[in-house]
C-alpha cells in the first residue's frame, strides 16, 4: 500500500478543496463535550482527534429513515421504487467504524442485495483515521478493529506535525492528487506511524479475554447461564445500545400517506432486537417478549450469528453501547468475559 | 467490489396483483384470489409465503394456500388480526394490492415422493397445508398415503369445510378430524389434534409427518410423532414469526442465527431442536 | 362521504386543541376529507352527530362523567388528546392532598359553590380507542393518528422509550450532562423534543406498555435523587398512575 505524508497545515486546505468539490463532506464535530458526525461547513469544525461519536458514520449509507417505495394509491395504484444516492466524503471514520461498514457491505450484498443501501456505498467515499484516544469502553485491540487494512479509500494516521496518508483505492489516490498537498513518505514517517498505533493500543482500558474466533463456540456452552437474566433485569428495553450500535442493520417498514390521502410512501427505520415489540406478530404472540431472550439475543448476534452467516464480526469494540447504556449492562466485552470465566 | 453489486431493481418493489375472488372460510377469515398484472405466474411451492401489500396500510407476510399446480392465479387464506390484513377483509374484487414473492423455502415436496404423509393441522395451520395437500391431489400417484389430521378449536373455527368434506369422501385420503371443544350438532371427536393419534397406524418407515399449527402445538406433536416411531428428519413443520421483509435482511423473523424468511419457515425436527429458540 | 370529526374539552389548559389550530395548513388540507362538526375552541356552531372525537382535559368535577359518556354513546372512535386526558396529567396532583383542602386554596371562601374530585384520565370513565400523548400533543403524532384514523388503520405509536429517538436525534444524554430524566421509561413519540432543546424528559407522554421502573429508580438514586425527588418527578404527569394502583 502506498502511503504520503500531508502537513498539517496543508489538512486545512486539503478538506477546504474536499468542501468545495462536488461531493458533501462528512465529518467528526464537537457536540455538548461529545463528538458527532455531521456535515462539514469548514475545515474548523472537523475533530480529527475525537475518541468516537455519539452515532456511527453508518447513518449516511443506511440512515435511520429511508424511503423504499413511492405510491399514488386509488383504484389503479401505481408504485415506483426511490433508490436516493448523491457523492459523499465521510471523513476521519476510525478503524472500527470502517471494520462495521465491510461488515454492512456484506449483509446488504448477500443473497438479496439491496439497492439503496448499495447505491449510497458505491457513491461514498471513505476516509479514515486511526484512533489515537480510544473512549474508555472500547475494546478494539481485542477484536483486531483497532486499525484496519481494507475497508477504505485513504486512511489518516497523526503522527505529530503530519499526517501518514494511506492509500487504500484509486478513487482515494485521485482525491489526493486532485486536492491534497502530499509528498512521499519516509521510513521513519512510518516507523513512526507504527509506533503511535502501539502507543494507543496501551490507551484501551478494556480487553476480551478470549479471541474473537473463540466467541460461537463460548455462545454455544452459555445458552444456559444464569448471566442472561441476572444481567438483563435492568435492562430498561431503552433501545440506546441498538441505536448507537455501528453493526446492527435490523429495521421496520411501514407506510406514510400524505394528507390528501391520495399518494404515499413505504420507509424503513432502525429497529433493534432490544426493543419489547421487535419479535411480537400480528396475531398477538410476542416470540422474544422477555427481558433475558432480547438481551442474550443481541449478544449471540454480536458473538456468533453474525460471524457465522457473514463471516465478519458482529461487533467492532467501540464501546459506544456501553457508553449509552444507563443500567450498565450493554457491553458485549463484559458479558464475553463473564461467560469465559463460567465456562472455566 | 460494490459497485460490482449494485443491483439493478429495487428488492422491495411489490409487483402488481389484483383481486379476482373473494369467498368467506370462517368468521375472522376469508380466501383472496389473485391474479399477477404482468400475466405471469407466481411460480410458488406450498409452504412458501409472500409480502402482501395494501398500499398506505403497509406490508404484511402471508402463506400461499393453493397449490402451485393451479395455473393463472393463486389464493391467500388470511384471518383478520392486524392492519394489512384487516384491510385486506375490506377489499372488493378488482381492488389491486402489491405482491413480493414467492418467499421461503417450502415444503420438501420431492423429498415427500413417494412417501406416505401424516398431515398434522391446527386451526389455520390448515391455511398453508391446503397448498401442499392439493399438490399432493393433483399428481396423486405420485405420493404413498396421504393422512390429514386436522384440529379446530370449535366446530364453527373449522377452515375449509368444503373441501375437508371433499377430502373425507376420496377414496385416497384418510382424514381424521376433532375439535378442542365440541357443541349440540358435533358428532365427532373431541379433544386436542394429538388425541386422534390412536385412531392413526402408519408405517414409521416410509411416513413424513407435516405439521403446521400455533405454536403451543409443535412439542406434543413431536411427542406423538417420537411414539410412532417417526425419526426427527421426517417430522416437518412451518414456523410463524414476523417475517417483514422477506428477504434476510430486517432481522425480526429471526430463530437464534435462522432467517426464517430465507431459511424458513420450513424445518424439519432434527434442525428445529438445535434452535433453542425454534418451539 | 366525509368523516365527522369532532373536539371536546374537559379539565385542561386547552393547550392540545390549540396545537390543532396551530396545524393551519395542514388542517385545511384535512378539511378535504372530514367534517369537523364541534370546536368549542375554532367555531361557534356545533352538531351532535360525528363519529370520531378528540377528548382533551382529565375529569376533574362529577359532571363532566355524564357529558363523557354521552360522547362515547355517540362516538364510533374515542381519541384522548394530551396528558390530561390519556394519564391524568398535571391535574391529579391535587389527588395528594385532601379535596376540600384543594378547594379552599384555590377558592377560599367561595369553596362552598364548587365541587371537585380527585382527577382522573378519561379512560377511568369510559374505554378508549386510541391516545394521542404529550403536553402538549405533537403535531405530527396527531396528524399521523388522524391519517391512520381516515384510512381504517389503527394508529402505531410506539412502545419504546424515549431513548430511541432521543439518540436517533444525536442529543448527549442527559445523565451525561449531569441532569436526570425520565426518558428511560417515557413512550416514545415526541421525537425527544425536550432534550432535543436542552430540557430532560419530564414523562409527559406516560410510560410505555412495561417500564422498568426499578432500574429506572436506581439509576436516578445513582444520580443523586432521592425516593421523595423521584416520586416528585414522576408525580408531574403520571400520579395517577401512582394512586391507581
Amino acid at each position: 500500500m502506498e502511503n504520503k505524508i500531508i502537513e498539517k497545515q496543508n489538512m486545512a486546505p486539503f478538506v477546504d478543496n474536499l468542501i468545495n468539490a462536488e461531493a458533501e463532506v462528512i465529518g467528526p464535530k464537537r457536540k455538548d463535550g461529545k463528538y458527532a458526525f455531521d456535515k462539514l461547513i469548514e475545515t474548523g469544525e472537523l475533530c480529527l482527534d475525537y475518541d468516537t461519536t455519539l452515532l456511527p458514520p453508518k447513518m449516511y449509507l443506511f440512515p435511520p429513515k429511508e424511503t423504499l417505495i413511492k405510491f399514488e394509491l386509488g383504484k389503479e395504484p401505481e408504485v415506483e421504487p426511490v433508490v436516493e444516492a448523491k457523492p459523499l466524503i465521510l471523513f476521519g471514520v476510525h478503524p472500527y467504524d470502517i471494520k462495521a461498514i465491510e461488515l454492512l457491505d456484506v449483509a446488504f450484498s448477500t443473497t438479496n442485495p439491496d439497492i439503496n443501501y448499495l447505491s449510497k456505498r458505491e457513491k461514498a467515499v471513505i476516509i479514515g483515521v486511526d484512533c489515537l484516544n480510544p473512549n474508555p469502553n472500547a475494546f478494539c485491540p481485542s477484536l483486531g478493529t483497532a486499525t484496519a487494512e481494507t475497508g477504505f479509500d485513504l486512511m489518516l494516521t497523526d503522527i505529530g506535525d503530519s499526517y501518514v496518508v494511506a492509500i487504500g483505492s484509486s478513487k482515494g489516490e485521485q482525491l489526493l492528487t486532485k486536492y491534497a498537498e502530499t509528498r512521499e513518505a519516509s521510513q521513519v514517517e512510518l516507523a513512526q506511524r507504527n509506533s503511535e498505533r502501539q502507543k494507543a493500543l496501551a490507551r484501551y482500558k478494556v480487553t476480551l479475554n478470549i479471541s474473537p474466533e473463540e466467541l460461537p463456540q463460548l455462545l454455544d456452552k452459555s445458552w444456559d447461564s444464569p448471566w442472561w437474566k441476572e444481567k438483563s433485569e435492568k435492562c430498561l428495553s431503552c433501545g440506546s445500545c441498538i441505536v448507537v450500535c455501528p453493526t446492527c442493520f435490523c429495521f421496520d417498514v411501514q407506510d406514510d400517506v400524505t394528507l390528501n390521502l391520495k399518494e404515499g410512501e413505504r420507509y424503513r427505520q432502525w429497529d433493534g432486537c432490544m426493543l419489547v415489540d421487535f419479535a411480537a406478530v400480528a396475531g398477538g404472540g410476542n416470540f422474544r417478549g422477555d427481558k433475558e431472550s432480547r438481551f442474550r439475543h443481541r449478544m449471540y448476534r454480536k458473538g456468533k450469528y453474525i460471524w457465522e452467516r457473514y463471516g465478519k464480526l458482529g461487533c467492532v469494540g467501540c464501546g459506544r453501547c456501553a457508553s449509552a447504556c444507563l443500567a450498565e449492562i450493554a457491553s458485549p466485552a463484559e458479558t464475553f468475559n463473564r461467560l469465559k470465566e463460567e465456562s472455566k | 467490489m460494490i459497485s460490482q453489486a449494485v443491483p439493478q431493481a429495487s428488492i422491495y418493489l411489490p409487483h402488481l396483483a389484483e383481486l379476482i375472488r373473494i369467498e368467506p372460510i370462517a368468521e375472522r377469515e376469508k380466501v383472496f384470489e389473485f391474479r399477477l398484472k404482468d400475466g405471469k405466474e407466481l411460480g410458488h411451492k406450498p409452504g412458501q409465503f409472500v409480502e402482501l401489500s395494501i398500499f398506505g396500510i403497509g406490508e404484511a407476510p402471508i402463506s400461499l394456500s393453493s397449490s402451485p399446480t393451479k395455473k393463472g392465479s393463486f389464493e391467500l387464506a388470511v384471518r383478520n388480526v392486524g392492519n394489512v390484513t384487516n384491510a385486506l377483509h375490506n377489499l372488493d374484487i378488482g381492488a389491486t394490492v402489491g405482491i413480493r414473492g414467492p418467499f421461503g423455502n417450502g415444503f420438501p415436496v420431492d423429498n415427500l415422493k413417494g412417501k406416505d404423509i401424516v398431515i398434522v393441522a391446527g386451526g389455520i395451520g390448515l391455511f398453508p397445508l391446503r397448498s401442499l395437500i392439493n399438490y399432493i391431489l393433483d399428481k396423486r400417484s405420485e405420493f404413498g398415503r396421504l393422512i390429514i389430521l386436522s384440529g379446530s378449536r370449535t366446530p364453527q373455527e373449522r377452515m375449509f369445510v368444503n373441501e375437508l368434506e371433499k377430502w373425507h369422501k376420496r377414496e385416497d385420503v384418510e382424514l381424521l378430524e376433532t375439535v378442542d371443544e365440541g357443541d349440540e350438532e358435533w358428532t365427532g371427536h373431541v379433544g386436542v389434534v394429538t388425541t386422534l393419534s390412536s385412531e392413526v397406524h402408519i408405517d414409521p418407515e416410509k411416513i413424513f409427518a407435516v405439521v403446521v399449527g400455533p405454536p403451543v402445538m409443535y412439542k406434543f406433536v413431536v411427542a406423538e410423532c417420537h411414539k410412532k416411531g417417526i425419526p426427527d428428519e421426517r417430522i416437518i413443520m412451518s414456523l410463524e414469526r414476523r417475517m417483514k421483509c422477506g428477504i434476510g435482511k430486517c432481522g425480526h423473523c429471526q430463530i437464534n442465527g435462522v432467517y426464517v424468511c430465507q431459511e424458513g419457515p420450513v424445518f424439519t425436527y432434527a434442525e428445529v431442536k438445535k434452535l433453542r429458540e425454534a418451539i | 362521504m366525509k368523516a365527522k370529526l369532532a373536539f371536546f374539552d374537559f379539565t385542561g389548559c386547552e393547550g392540545c386543541q390549540l396545537e390543532v389550530l396551530n396545524f393551519e395548513t395542514e388542517l385545511v388540507e384535512l378539511l378535504n376529507h372530514v367534517d369537523i362538526v364541534n370546536f368549542r375552541e375554532a367555531k361557534t356552531e356545533s352538531e351532535d352527530n360525528y363519529e370520531i372525537a378528540f377528548v382533551e382535559g382529565s375529569i376533574t368535577r362529577e359532571s363532566e362523567i355524564p357529558k363523557l359518556k354521552k360522547i362515547r354513546q355517540q362516538a364510533k372512535i374515542v381519541v384522548a388528546l394530551g396528558a390530561c386526558a390519556c394519564l391524568g396529567g398535571v391535574n391529579c396532583l391535587k389527588n395528594f392532598r385532601p379535596m376540600k383542602e384543594n378547594l379552599r386554596i384555590v377558592y377560599g371562601d367561595a369553596a362552598k359553590y364548587y365541587d371537585t374530585i380527585p382527577a382522573r384520565p378519561i379512560s377511568s370513565i369510559v374505554p378508549v380507542d386510541y391516545y394521542v400523548h404529550g403536553c402538549p400533543i405533537d403535531k405530527k403524532e396527531f396528524l399521523k393518528v388522524t391519517k391512520a384514523l381516515l384510512l381504517g388503520k389503527r394508529p402505531e405509536i410506539p412502545n419504546y422509550p424515549v431513548c430511541v429517538e432521543c439518540k436517533l436525534a444525536g442529543n448527549v444524554c442527559t445523565f451525561d450532562k449531569g441532569e436526570t430524566c425520565l426518558g428511560p421509561v417515557t413512550r416514545a413519540g415526541c421525537n425527544a423534543i425536550c432534550i432535543s432543546n436542552g430540557r430532560h424528559c419530564w414523562g409527559c407522554r406516560g410510560p410505555v406498555d412495561d417500564p422498568n421502573t426499578n432500574s429506572e429508580k436506581e439509576i436516578l438514586q445513582k444520580h443523586g435523587l432521592t425516593v421523595e425527588d423521584i416520586l416528585n418527578q414522576f408525580r408531574i404527569f403520571n400520579g395517577y398512575l401512582e394512586v391507581s394502583k
